[in-house]
């Protein structure tokens, strides 16, 4: 499991990825992590055959007893079906994941840690100093969705939204937007649904102040590429399977 | 625990459900026929005196065997949810141990042994309850196989009495063959049952 740093100040942002003892047949994912003096938030901390690198990658960063907060941004099993592992390894932890989505994602296991449902408005996360925005990215894909935005750190985890399908040892970050298109194009098309909820996200983003957008899948974007994203995507018809 | 065992562990469990039901299923025909005996030999009134209480008789196994299926049935929904924890919990214990031998080198891996310890208490006492929970479904279901046993004689006994009630003859023959068949049946899913259940002790 690879662990990059991509903000360091009062805390950090790690992200963790191109996992190279995957299996060949589940779709390569980022983790992220947010790490103050005496917390951590786990951001979409991954599918059940992830749990243990996973963890054993964050244990560089974090003890166990301080993994206190994890967040799922939607419902799929990519995101959280490792939550009943989390569930018996972190003595004292919350999720934060949509009031929606409650009886849904129990299922994968939720016995120890707190469910902290989150409503249709977002809301937010405090861990230590640092408060992070849970911002509504609804049929983004899932139809209740949100992503996570650090104004601090200018980060917006974007879930889906910004993921493409490429090769697990692929760089970490967009390096020619224009040759990255093709890799994004049928993914967008074809996972997210709503012309008009597409519309209402990238009017919402294009409020933030962002420095780095990072999806679930895929490389991020960083400075004029996270506008050459939301410009690409306003044009692009999605919902396209019907 | 390898993936083959737990798969064997759940088909064993839901095939001691499914063999449970058709005892089940089997218990209330013979109670049906035991009604439909009465019938009979309260028609035939004195050619099958004999007869009467032989009807009680079987109507009270089936009563028993009816009785004795349904806790055993709560103890193989108990058994299924035990098979499910048990897999959980070697699950978490498993991949917990794949934790610790991937992050030698993490600063933090010290944290992992208190949820390492607790996870193996957990699966070790999973572990024990499963192993109690077959002694006693085995226990039980020997106890089912009496009635079985039991309604095998009274059947018998029934075509004895049935060759003395004239004109009712094929109509008792048929009611003792019939309770003749269902005891059999019951005798065979039990034993199955018992198969199955050797199967899971074995693979745990």
């Amino acid at each position: 499991m690879k662990m990059t740093n991509i903000y360091e100040g009062s805390y950090q942002w790690i992200m963790f990825g191109r996992d190279e003892n995957k299996p060949d047949n589940i779709i390569d994912t980022n983790q992220y992590m947010v790490r103050t003096a005496k917390r951590s938030l786990l951001i979409d901390p991954g599918g059940v055959e992830l749990f243990s690198p996973m963890l054993a990658a964050v244990l560089h960063y974090a003890p166990a007893d301080q993994i206190t907060d994890l967040f799922a941004s939607h419902q799929d099993p990519d995101i959280i079906s490792s939550l009943g592992l989390w569930d018996q390894a972190l003595p004292k932890a919350k999720l934060h994941a949509s009031d929606l989505w409650e009886g849904f994602i129990k299922h994968f296991g939720c016995e120890s840690i707190e469910y902290v449902p989150i409503n249709d408005n977002g809301g937010t996360i405090n861990l230590d100093e640092v408060e992070l925005q849970i911002i509504p990215a609804h049929y983004m894909h899932s139809s209740a969705n949100f992503n996570i935005y650090d104004p601090q750190a200018k980060i917006l985890m974007s879930g889906d939204v910004g993921a493409a399908l490429e090769e697990p040892d692929s760089p970490i970050f967009v390096e020619n937007f224009d040759l990255h298109i093709e890799k994004m194009r049928f993914f967008h098309q074809r996972w997210m649904p709503s012309n008009h909820a597409k519309k209402v996200w990238i009017d919402r983003v294009r409020e933030l102040d962002i420095d780095i957008l990072a999806p679930q899948h895929g490389r991020m974007f960083k400075g004029d590429d996270v506008n050459r994203f939301l410009d690409w995507f306003e044009t692009l018809q999605v919902g396209t399977a019907v | 625990m390898c993936k083959g065992k737990t798969k064997s562990q759940f088909v064993a469990v839901a095939s001691i459900a499914a063999e449970l039901n058709a005892v089940m299923d089997v218990a209330k025909e013979i109670s049906l026929a035991a009604a439909n005996a009465k019938a009979i030999a309260f028609r035939a009134g004195e050619k099958a005196k004999g007869f009467q209480p032989i009807t009680d008789f079987i109507n009270e196994l089936a009563k028993e065997t009816i009785e004795l299926v349904t806790d055993v049935n709560e103890h193989a929904i108990e058994l299924y949810q035990l098979t499910v924890n048990n897999y959980r919990t070697t699950n978490v214990y498993t991949q917990l141990k794949l934790v610790e031998n991937l992050s030698q080198d993490a600063v933090f891996i010290s944290s992992i042994e208190q949820p390492l310890l607790k996870a193996q208490i957990k699966m070790d006492k999973c572990k024990r309850d499963f192993k109690m929970n077959i002694t006693q479904l085995l226990d039980q279901l020997a106890e089912v196989m009496h009635p079985a046993r039991a309604a095998r004689v009274i059947a018998a006994n029934s075509r004895i009495e049935a060759s003395q009630a004239g004109e009712y003859l094929q109509s008792l023959q048929a009611v003792a063959e019939s309770v003749d068949n269902a005891a059999q049946i019951i005798h065979d899913n039990v034993q199955r049952c018992r198969s199955a259940l050797s199967v899971v002790e074995q693979t745990d």
